[in-house]
């Protein structure tokens, strides 16, 4: 004869079965993945300053890769990031540091006083978007196509041929998303929903809910 | 009445097992918490082949091995011997098991740094360590992909120059995935503990 309790044991893994299904499903929590190491680098940016990958440790950092000479609208990458820039307090608690950074791979152009021009010109606060470029153009294909992965190739004409690219990397310097333009319009609406939720993590997973937003990263509970 | 007041019993029992079997899986069975900072990837970290004191030794040679990447110098005056002696420590700590890792030290300074010369350095801190050095381009080709800072610092006369380099390790696992990064200053405790729960 079977008892009840015979089946407590399944009972016990069909909860634990129903809890792994629902956190899966409902995803209390999400995360955005951790993709890959962001290459460590020296730059120089538009005061003819020094930028490294360590000054930039312990800050949120949102990377595009452009040119100077862009034919405007260059892929709408400035109207994005003013957008985001714009949205940023709704998302991001004061006490979290972000910088952008743009990178020109255009060094023989675009030296820093050109990088200066042009900051100023699309009215930038280069306290928080800096322009910076490598002088070395060998590294800075390191840097940037092995490193980041971003495509470059000029062309005769002085134009380049490049996918419009944006990378969020956290205060460990992984890189947490990518946003290319061919496969979807990287608006300024996702990057900042993406900021949000990083941010809601570095501010979250501490103590038991570690386990939650661990558990988020296990599950692939990834913020669409 | 009598089966009503079995099925009261019963939802008793069930819910007094179920919170018992719950708080003996969360004490018990509760996820490892890292010390250093996890860095998950799905695919292999970057390749690459450097010199050794007995030729080439590339990061494929350790597949079956937990390996943990450093990047200094020689001269380095104070942070690399600390992250040395800490990592070295840890080894002692893993006793047996140590046999499973494999620590590698490339060098941020080529120029100074012969293979040869980073190789007995890092031996002195543990015979099983393992030094590496290249030209420079294929040492910036890999610093570069690790996440790796370093530039060139004026000292006085009598030191040389010195070189400022991202201090923390990498740790990649058995199969060449990246894993986890220790901060610089983790404690060689804290690190066997971690590199323990990765294997």
């Amino acid at each position: 004869m079977t008892r009840w309790w015979h089946w407590l044991p399944f009972v016990f893994l069909g909860l634990v079965a129903a809890s792994v299904i629902s956190f899966k499903v409902f995803q209390p929590v999400q995360v955005v993945p951790r993709i890959r190491l962001a290459p460590g680098f020296a730059l120089i940016d538009q005061d003819g300053q020094q930028l490294t990958s360590e000054d930039l440790r312990g800050k949120v950092v949102l990377y595009n890769f452009t040119y100077t000479r862009c034919p405007t609208p260059c892929y709408g990458m400035n109207e994005t990031l003013k957008q985001v820039q714009a949205g940023l307090d709704e998302v991001l608690p004061p006490d979290i540091p972000m910088k952008f950074v743009t990178i020109s791979f255009d060094p023989e152009h675009d030296t820093p006083e050109v990088l200066r021009a042009y900051a100023d010109s699309l009215d930038a606060d280069t306290d928080r978007w800096i322009f910076a470029t490598a002088e070395n153009p060998s590294l800075l294909k390191t840097i940037l196509g092995a490193g980041f992965e971003v495509y470059y190739h000029p062309r005769e004409d002085g134009t380049f041929e490049f996918d419009p690219k944006y990378i969020l990397v956290d205060g460990w310097g992984i890189i947490r998303e990518e946003y290319r333009y061919e496969t979807m319009l990287p608006n300024a609406k996702r990057i900042l929903r993406h900021i949000g939720v990083l941010a809601n993590e570095i501010e979250n997973s501490k103590g038991a809910s570690k386990l939650a937003y661990e558990a988020a990263h296990l599950f692939l509970c990834y913020a669409p | 009445m009598k089966s009503s007041r079995r099925f009261f019993l019963i939802s008793i029992l069930l819910g007094v097992a179920v919170v018992f079997l719950g708080w003996f899986a969360f004490t018990r069975l509760r996820p490892y918490k890292f010390h250093g900072s996890l860095v998950p990837s799905a695919g292999t970290a970057p390749d690459f082949t450097l010199q050794g004191v007995n030729g080439p030794v590339s990061l494929g040679d350790f597949r079956g091995k937990i390996v943990l990447l450093y990047f200094g110098y020689t001269f380095c005056p104070d942070v690399c011997p600390t992250t040395m002696t800490d990592l070295a420590k840890a080894m002692q700590l893993l006793g047996k098991q140590a046999d499973h890792y494999q620590v590698i030290m490339i060098t941020v300074d080529p120029e100074r740094d012969t293979p040869e010369k980073t190789d007995a350095y890092v031996k002195h801190f543990d015979p099983n360590f393992i030094g590496l050095s290249g030209t420079p381009e294929e040492i910036a080709q890999v610093a570069t992909l690790y996440g790796i800072f370093y530039e060139r610092e004026e000292g006085s006369a009598a030191t040389g120059y010195l070189i400022n380099h991202t201090a923390s390790t990498t740790v990649l696992d058995k199969d060449g995935r990246l894993k986890l990064i220790f901060p610089f200053g983790t404690a060689p405790e804290d690190i066997a503990s971690d590199l323990q729960h990765l294997r």
